[in-house]
């Protein structure tokens, strides 16, 4: 028998917990997966390297046959599909589903808008190459579209390093990083570049309980966690340098107004800036594996919109 | 003496392919134990203080992994002072906050040769008394501070 896990038309951080829902409700009694994308209309970064994370979970554990993967309907838009074709979710997911449906053989964007296609992370290798890729194709994007000081371009590369890093050091699997610039006409009216990070392995409350769960007692959890890990700076190592990168992505996305929001497990924590009004902290949502995280960099100068 | 280092070369030799970026805690891990047999090599890990100057000319992002993991971490495990050489804006924004964050600190050489402190405040006041009372380092007139040892 198979389950359905409808994908949202609108596929983003926003209707991410509605498909998550239906993904935790799907996989109770572990069938098969069919992940239905065919109404999809739009999907954001967020939502693409989240639906491979989803992908990469429903596999169930010790198997490895084609036949065992989930099932995936592309979407029938071809706008849409080309899209998701030049932003490289079909290279990827290629892999994780059995994808029916017509897909595109486009090769993945070297276009303006996408920065770095959807591009796998499993070793220290892959973040230096995705450095060295953004760094090339972000400079003049950062400065020219978002009024960036050219200086923010290094920043910028450190934050999508230690993004990634936190897959290859804390997952214990693999994800995906896709970085994108578009216009967000739903809070800003104004350009935004997104990084967008997903993996599906342990999360924060896994990985951090060793040496967390006593100091919360009670409260531990995955809002816990995932406080410990954003707002306190905690890391799982016990050397005391550890905790620098998320801490330093705060410091970044402060001089830019920027936004991190992480989700892992039941809970999401946000640093909001002034121009959105997400909530700092939300717990008891539909479980959802590993951890996926979203950085937003606004365009500069009119912050105030 | 003061010990030259070229990060970028460290780097090269250190991870395979054509990254000029320290990224990564692996990849810091690497570059810093090359650095710490450099030095140990040359009898630099005697319980001496250990003076090294560090060219970052050529690489390209530093992330705060990689500051910890290299930068802090020579400073943490041995007696030593670090002048970093080649050092741009982005480099100093990864590498500023891991120092203040441990109570370090480094001196920057800039290109007329004047040096400048990078990290914790006090532990900067007691990185140029060292090299000044060593003799490594002198007053100029205007009250900077440059290396006496090309």
């Amino acid at each position: 028998m198979t389950r359905l896990v409808e994908v949202p038309a609108h596929f983003d951080d926003r209707s991410f917990d509605q498909f998550a829902g239906a993904f935790a409700e799907a996989r109770r009694d572990d069938e098969r997966l069919l992940f239905d994308a065919h109404a999809a209309e739009w999907a954001s970064p967020y939502g693409l390297v989240g639906l491979l994370a989803a992908g990469q979970a429903a596999r169930r554990p010790g198997s490895g046959s084609p036949a065992e993967r989930p099932l995936l309907t592309a979407p029938t838009s071809l706008e849409v599909l080309s899209y998701w074709a030049r932003a490289g979710f079909f290279r990827e997911a290629a892999e994780l589903f059995e994808i029916h449906g017509k897909v595109p053989r486009l090769k993945a964007a070297e276009e303006s808008e996408v920065l770095l296609p959807v591009t796998p992370v499993r070793a220290a290798e892959d973040v230096h190459a995705v450095v060295s890729k953004i760094q090339q194709r972000a400079s003049a994007i950062l400065a020219s579209e978002l009024s960036l000081d050219p200086k923010a371009t290094m920043g910028f590369a450190m934050a999508l390093s230690e993004a990634c890093q936190n897959i290859v050091e804390h997952a214990g699997t693999g994800g995906w990083v896709a970085v994108q610039a578009y216009n967000w006409r739903r809070k800003l009216a104004r350009r935004v570049v997104v990084i967008a990070v997903a993996d599906a392995g342990v999360g924060f409350r896994h990985s951090l309980e060793p040496t967390q769960n006593k100091r919360f007692g009670d409260r531990w959890g995955d809002a816990a966690a995932l406080e410990a890990a954003l707002v306190q700076g905690v890391s799982r190592f016990r050397d005391p340098g550890r905790g620098q990168g998320l801490a330093g992505i705060r410091r970044y996305l402060l001089r830019w107004t920027g936004k991190i929001a992480i989700r892992s497990g039941t809970a999401r924590i946000a640093i909001v800036p002034q121009w959105d009004d997400d909530v700092p902290l939300k717990d008891g949502l539909p479980p959802f594996p590993g951890a996926q995280v979203l950085i937003i960099i606004p365009e500069q100068g009119s912050a105030d919109r | 003496m003061i010990q030259y280092i070229d990060m970028h070369a460290v780097l090269q030799e250190s991870i395979s392919g054509v990254y000029a970026d320290l990224v990564t805690r692996p990849t810091g891990r690497v570059v810093r134990e090359r650095i710490e047999r450099a030095i140990a090599g040359r009898g630099g890990d005697t319980g001496e203080i250990t003076i090294a100057r560090m060219d970052f000319t050529g690489v390209g992002c530093i992330d705060y992994s990689c500051a910890d993991e290299i930068v802090a971490k020579l400073l943490r495990d041995r007696p030593a002072v670090l002048v970093l050489s080649g050092i741009t804006d982005g480099h100093r924004e990864a590498i500023e906050p891991v120092l203040s964050g441990h109570g370090l600190a480094v001196l920057i050489e800039r290109a007329d040769g004047t040096l400048e402190s990078l990290g914790a405040a006090a532990a900067v006041a007691a990185l140029l008394d060292e090299l000044v009372a060593r003799r490594l380092a002198a007053r100029r007139p205007g009250g900077t501070y440059a290396l006496t040892l090309a």
